[in-house]
């Protein structure tokens, strides 16, 4: 019924187009739902416009969060409208707003309202994204036995109980040709490191995490059952991931803490690993690296020390900060599901980042995230920028510098 | 043991100068919470006897909130370090009687925190609604 | 027991406040068949004068002798109430009040009704075992306390001293004015802050009526209303204050610098000093932090050139007790340093100011003599002006300041005035709403000032193009236009947040006072009494209890004084009727009680081998009555059987538990 609603009043602002008077009939039904699906802090919103000026978008393309926010106090939003696939949860805006506001918990009630009620379209590439992980537990709809393929020829043992460490890698790492260096990298570290871990490839399906940030609550939902339940039964009690993402999901969406598993990024690993002596850093690397903080691993998860520890201790690296970092970092782009999704050339973040990167002199740009990498992969390819930095995750240059 | 309604009671404890003028502003800021607290005045959390926090589970209360002000501030200088100290020994009698711990709650209020009076007693309620009625005979270990 | 209670009940709608959310006839139905009422009345506004008549004619015509009120809470009329009692002839402390609207009506969503029941049936029962007490009275020592020398002191000095009465004004810097005498010209009159405060400050310096202790503070406080024994520390100048003339040669030789506190570092002040060429008391001080002789022992040139041999370098600090009858506390804010907004660029990235420093520019007297210059030394050619830096923002202060709107429309004017550059007022909101205050921002409106809405997202000198080259940019969304903007300027001023000084906790804890949960001292009620605190005869004005204007810290510091002169003209005062006392037939000697006594009011009696209690002393904590292994003290008005009896009322609905057999 309420669908019919939604469905039958579709009166949004649009300022765009020829100037007549809005009739101010708000509706109600579509701000109770938003504030149903998690939305609630909207209410306090005031209009400053804070998070409009912090949101990362601005640099490339308007996207006035402010505007959105109050055309949902109003019930005015156009459900169809672009504007609620844009947000990429970094939390930029979040972790300033003065009225502590989650916009981000608003972006997703919008987006829940468009995925539970259907009263509009969901972008292409996202709609068949969901379809995919919801059929076959990963983004592109790849066969789920191939989600161990990456670790081929790498002797990594399927977990068993009382193994120490589950590795679960991100679904970027099991499927994405670019990406899996990520992973290979960590199983040769761990390997020299002694470390006791195993992987349960095809058991297993994607975190969830940008399915959740996409809207779909369902599918996120029979995703956390699937791998709990799956972790459950394998007796596992530690957790490493290479993606934050994974690891904000786990950590803070999934219930493990109560089930007493642990969950680890790489970089608290390796960085323990470091400071134990178990891993050894001998060769040099004599470049300037800049490490650049993912959103989910910092603002996220307060993690900015570690990935900064593990770079320093390798000999002859020259760790720089890129203008914009901790919390202050400026996003890459993949988050809240945007990484499935279409950016245009000369609207990815990820480019204004590289030319920070290029402007601070880095040679190198440390990652610690697969969609960062990804990111910054596809907008330095040869001829898109000149003098490119090379774009390495942490757990690479480790391995190189063993 | 539950009122008629099975809403568990909860017998507020609070000093005259800090917690009572919190729950005072709680109000005047029109704060909602459980009606299941209900308070004794008293001028200084130093004037609570143990007796009466017993004599409130003999009574049939579920839960006993003390509220005071906050440490250093209290109105007669040290009332409340005398209530902490007092309160470590009455929580040892209450494990003894079988009385649950999380039937015992000591919170310190100011007299500008209406919203943590309000939140306080919205998680004791909860608290107490899973904790089920107060049963100490069930409780009380062999000696 | 004796089986003649007759208590009336006297229930408040409160309008709707009560009515609306309480079933009003259920309750009065349910107080009938409490044990001992004879009457139950219930009344739309019980605390009105036919509402008090109520309670007045049943006592008289019923012989009511105790009475219990259901309505607001004790802290806001328990004292009608007793008066009203009284007044019909009956001891005041036979009153109970059950308080159903803070903390029932205005609070519950469901359960009212029964929760309502429950605290009439406690009042009733508590009620019944009360027991009449005789007020006390003291007489009031006539001399009031005022602390901090900022506008809000000085007024209420004043206005007690004018009114006779013996003030002693203590002021922690070396001199009185505060704030005020930092700012160049006030909102929204735009008079010149020295000229009108100066006057002020030199009357309450030669007040016959007032001492005046700078370079003071207070230590110790302890009495009670009418009598406050207070201890202050006076801090060693090393200038003896009876010789010194006032003429500051010792400042012109002192060859040792340091920053001025006063003009907020921007310029600098010898080693001996007076904060501002017009302090009151003209009276130097040393530094010893930057004073030389006193890191390495030699220099003294001051003492060299002190005709009159004022110097002393040997004083140290005194202790002085005084005895007031009321206190008035008037310390004043601080304001926040904005350098934890890191984007915001504060003491990193020049030509970005506060507030108090842009003041201090504009002042003829200031550090720049009055010209608005960047670090350089030129004139900006676009100043911005940033609200809200810290304030309205759950980050950092969740409060609105209120004064940030005004001062910030009164740069604006200053700038246009001093200088040709162009404005821009990046507001939230704009908050205009005193007397004078609209038409003010009209007129600065009118001199052609850029207004710009949003909040500051960032302030950085990365130019991205090149008229933003060696600029200041502003960056916000200007939520007006719907666009992100930026602003290149010359020169930015935070606006930051005003807030509570860094020392009010000690200070409240000293006064025995409460804070709010902004940190400012609370008042004993929002709309009713602004002035009064928890604590009988301590009164807090100006922005010591929270940020405002200076019209409002005057009217408030008046309002202050006039509560101190009502308080001291009565001559005496009723002190606490609740203390404890001891029954020494059960009193076994065992001095657990005394050591426990904040006041020292219990001591041991040789003779009798008992306890003895000063009614005088104790302010009845009621510590020693929980404490008292043999139940010897007794607690007036909360005695172990009144509080059993108002626990079994509140829980008449529950069962005790048992197990089932
Ligand atoms: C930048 C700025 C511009 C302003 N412009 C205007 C304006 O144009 N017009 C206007 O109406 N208002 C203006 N105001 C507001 C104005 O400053 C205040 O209203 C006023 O100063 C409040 O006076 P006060 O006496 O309460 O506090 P204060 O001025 O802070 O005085 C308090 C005094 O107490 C002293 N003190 C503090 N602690 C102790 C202690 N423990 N013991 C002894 N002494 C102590 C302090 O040293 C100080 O002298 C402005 C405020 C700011 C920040
Ligand atoms: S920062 Fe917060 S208050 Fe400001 S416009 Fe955005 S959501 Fe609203
Ligand atoms: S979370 Fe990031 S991308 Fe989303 S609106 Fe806020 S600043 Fe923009
Ligand atoms: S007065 Fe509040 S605890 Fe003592």
């Amino acid at each position: 019924m309420q669908v019919q609603a939604l469905a039958l009043r579709r009166n949004s602002v649009d300022t765009d187009g020829p100037m007549v008077t809005q009739v101010l009939n708000p509706y109600k039904e579509a701000v109770d739902i938003v504030k149903e699906l998690g939305g609630d802090d909207l209410k306090l919103c005031y209009q400053c416009g804070l998070c409009s000026g912090l949101c990362p978008w601005n640099l490339v393309k308007n996207f006035i969060v402010r505007k959105l926010i109050h055309q949902v106090q109003l019930g005015l939003v156009d459900f169809e409208s672009d504007e609620l696939w844009m947000c990429a949860t970094c939390g930029a805006c979040v972790q300033r707003c003065p009225r502590g506001v989650n916009i981000i918990d608003i972006m997703k009630a919008l987006r829940r309202t468009v995925v539970e009620l259907g009263i509009a379209p969901i972008p292409d590439s996202m709609r068949i994204t969901l379809k995919n992980v919801s059929g076959t537990g990963n983004p592109w709809g790849e066969p789920t036995e191939r989600r161990a393929k990456w670790s081929e020829g790498l002797n990594i043992k399927t977990f068993s109980a009382g193994t120490e460490f589950l590795y679960y890698p991100c679904c970027l790492i099991c499927y994405d040709p670019s990406v899996t260096r990520m992973g290979r990298a960590l199983t040769t570290v761990l390997q020299k490191a002694g470390v006791d871990f195993g992987i349960l490839g095809a058991q297993e399906a994607c975190c969830g995490e940008s399915v959740r940030k996409a809207g779909n609550e369902e599918l996120f939902q029979s995703l956390v059952e699937g791998n709990t339940g799956v972790w459950r039964a394998n007796g596992v009690k530690k957790i490493l991931v290479s993606s934050p993402h994974c690891y904000y999901t786990l950590k803070n969406e999934y219930p493990l803490a109560e089930q007493g598993i642990e969950v680890l990024h790489t970089t608290e690993l390796l960085a323990k690993l470091i400071r134990e002596g178990k891993l050894k850093l001998t060769k040099p690397i004599e470049k300037k690296v800049a490490y650049h903080d993912p959103c989910y691993l910092g603002r996220h998860s307060d993690i900015y020390d570690e990935p900064r520890e593990i770079l320093g201790s390798i000999p002859g690296l020259e760790l720089i900060e890129l203008p914009g970092n901790h919390a202050d970092s400026l996003c890459c782009g993949g988050g809240g599901g945007r990484i499935w999704m279409e950016s245009k050339v000369g609207e990815r973040f990820a480019e204004v980042r590289t030319q920070q990167a290029i402007d601070a002199g880095a040679e190198v740009v440390a990652v610690a995230c697969p969609y960062c990498l990804l990111c910054f992969e596809s907008c330095v390819q040869p001829g898109m920028i000149e003098r490119a930095p090379e774009i390495k995750a942490i757990e690479e240059l480790v391995a190189e510098a063993m | 043991m539950r009122s008629p309604n099975g809403e568990p009671r909860i017998v507020g404890f609070l000093c005259n100068w800090c917690a009572y003028q919190g729950a005072d502003l709680a109000g005047t800021s029109r704060m909602h919470y459980p009606a299941n607290v209900r308070v004794v005045r008293v001028m200084c959390t130093g004037r609570i006897d143990p007796t009466f926090v017993l004599k409130a589970f003999a009574e049939g209360a579920d839960g006993v909130l003390v509220a005071g002000c906050h440490a250093g501030d209290c109105h007669y200088k040290e009332g409340n370090y005398k209530t902490m100290r007092r309160v470590a020994l009455l929580r040892k009698m209450l494990d003894q009687m079988g009385i649950e711990p999380e039937r015992f709650r000591l919170e310190w209020v100011s007299a500008g925190e209406g919203a943590k009076w309000a939140k306080v007693v919205k998680e004791m309620t909860a608290e107490l609604q899973a904790l089920g009625p107060l049963a100490w005979w069930e409780n009380v270990r062999e000696a | 027991m004796e089986n003649d209670r007759r208590i009336g009940v006297y229930i408040c709608h409160c309008g709707t406040n009560i009515a609306g959310t309480v079933d009003i006839e259920e309750l009065t139905e349910y107080a009938r068949h409490l044990p001992g009422v004879v009457v139950v009345r219930d009344y739309k506004f019980v605390c009105s004068e036919p509402g008090q008549n109520l309670i007045k004619e049943d006592i008289r015509e019923l012989g009511l002798n105790r009475v219990v009120v259901a309505a607001c809470s004790p802290r806001m009329h328990e004292p009608t109430f007793r008066r009203a009692v009284a007044q019909a002839g009956l001891n005041p402390y036979l009153l109970q009040i059950a308080n159903i609207r803070e903390q029932c009506s205005w609070v519950h969503e469901d359960g009212n009704t029964d929760k309502a029941k429950a605290l009439v049936n406690a009042a009733a029962q508590k009620a019944y075992y009360l027991e009449p007490r005789d007020t006390r009275e003291v007489p009031v020592n006539p001399s009031v306390l005022v602390i901090g020398g900022g506008i809000a002191g000085i007024q209420a000095a004043l206005k007690i001293a004018d009114a006779t009465h013996k003030v002693y004004l203590v002021e922690r810097e070396p001199s009185i004015g505060g704030r005020m005498i930092q700012l160049d010209k006030t909102f929204p009159t735009l008079d010149c802050s020295s000229c009108i405060l100066t006057p002020k400050m030199a009357s309450v310096a030669s007040h016959p009526f007032v001492e005046l202790m700078t370079y003071s503070e207070v230590v110790d406080v302890s009495g009670y209303v009418g009598n406050f024994r207070v201890k202050i520390r006076r801090n060693p100048r090393y200038v003896d204050e009876s010789i010194c003339t006032g003429c500051g040669i010792c400042i012109q030789k002192c060859p040792w610098k340091t920053d001025s506190e006063f003009d907020m570092g921007l310029g600098k002040r010898k080693a001996i000093y007076t904060p501002f060429p017009q302090a009151v008391p003209n009276i130097p001080v040393i530094d010893t932090e930057t004073c030389v002789y006193f890191k390495k022992g030699t220099c003294r040139a001051c003492e060299l050139f002190c005709e009159p041999k004022a110097i002393d370098f040997q004083q140290t600090e005194r202790f002085e007790e005084i005895e007031v009858g009321a206190i008035i506390v008037a310390t004043g804010y601080d304001v926040f340093d904005p350098s934890p907004i890191y984007q915001y660029g504060y003491k990193r990235l020049d030509n970005v100011v506060t507030s108090l420093e842009f003041e201090r520019m504009c002042s003829a007297t200031g550090p720049t003599g009055g010209e608005v210059v960047l670090k350089s030394g030129e004139a900006p050619t676009s100043v911005a002006i940033i609200h809200c830096v810290g304030s309205r923002d759950q980050n950092y202060f969740e409060y609105c300041s209120r004064v940030c709107c005004m001062y910030a429309l009164k740069f604006a004017h200053l700038v246009k005035e001093k200088t040709e550059a162009d404005v821009y007022q990046i507001y939230m909101d704009m908050r205009a709403y005193g007397k004078g205050f609209e038409e003010f921002y009209r007129r600065v409106s009118d001199e052609g000032v850029n207004f710009v809405r949003g909040k500051v997202a960032e302030i950085t000198d990365q130019a991205l193009t090149d008229e933003e080259r060696g600029k200041l940019i502003v960056a916000c969304e200007d939520t007006l236009l719907g666009r992100l903007v930026r602003i290149p300027v010359d020169m930015v001023v935070l606006c930051p947040a005003m807030k509570a000084r860094a020392d009010a906790a000690e200070m409240a804890r000293l006064m025995n006072i409460s804070r709010g949960a902004d940190g400012f001292f609370l008042e004993r009620h929002p709309k009713l009494e602004p002035i009064s605190t928890n604590t009988d005869g301590v009164f807090v004005v100006g922005c010591a209890q929270g940020p405002k204007d200076i019209p409002d810290t005057v009217a408030q510091a008046s309002a202050g004084a006039a509560e101190a002169l009502a308080l001291i003209d009565a001559g005496k005062v009723e002190v606490e009727a609740i203390t404890a006392a001891v029954n020494e037939e059960l009193c076994s000697g065992c001095k657990v009680c005394i050591g426990l006594c904040p006041y020292n009011a219990i001591t041991f009696s040789e003779e009798k081998k008992v306890v003895e209690i000063s009614d005088v002393l104790c302010k009845g904590c009621g510590v020693c009555v929980a404490a008292c292994p043999a139940g010897a003290i007794i607690g007036r008005h909360f005695t172990d059987t009144q509080i059993f009896a108002e626990i079994e009322g509140i829980l008449a609905d529950a069962r005790p538990p048992v197990a089932a057999i």
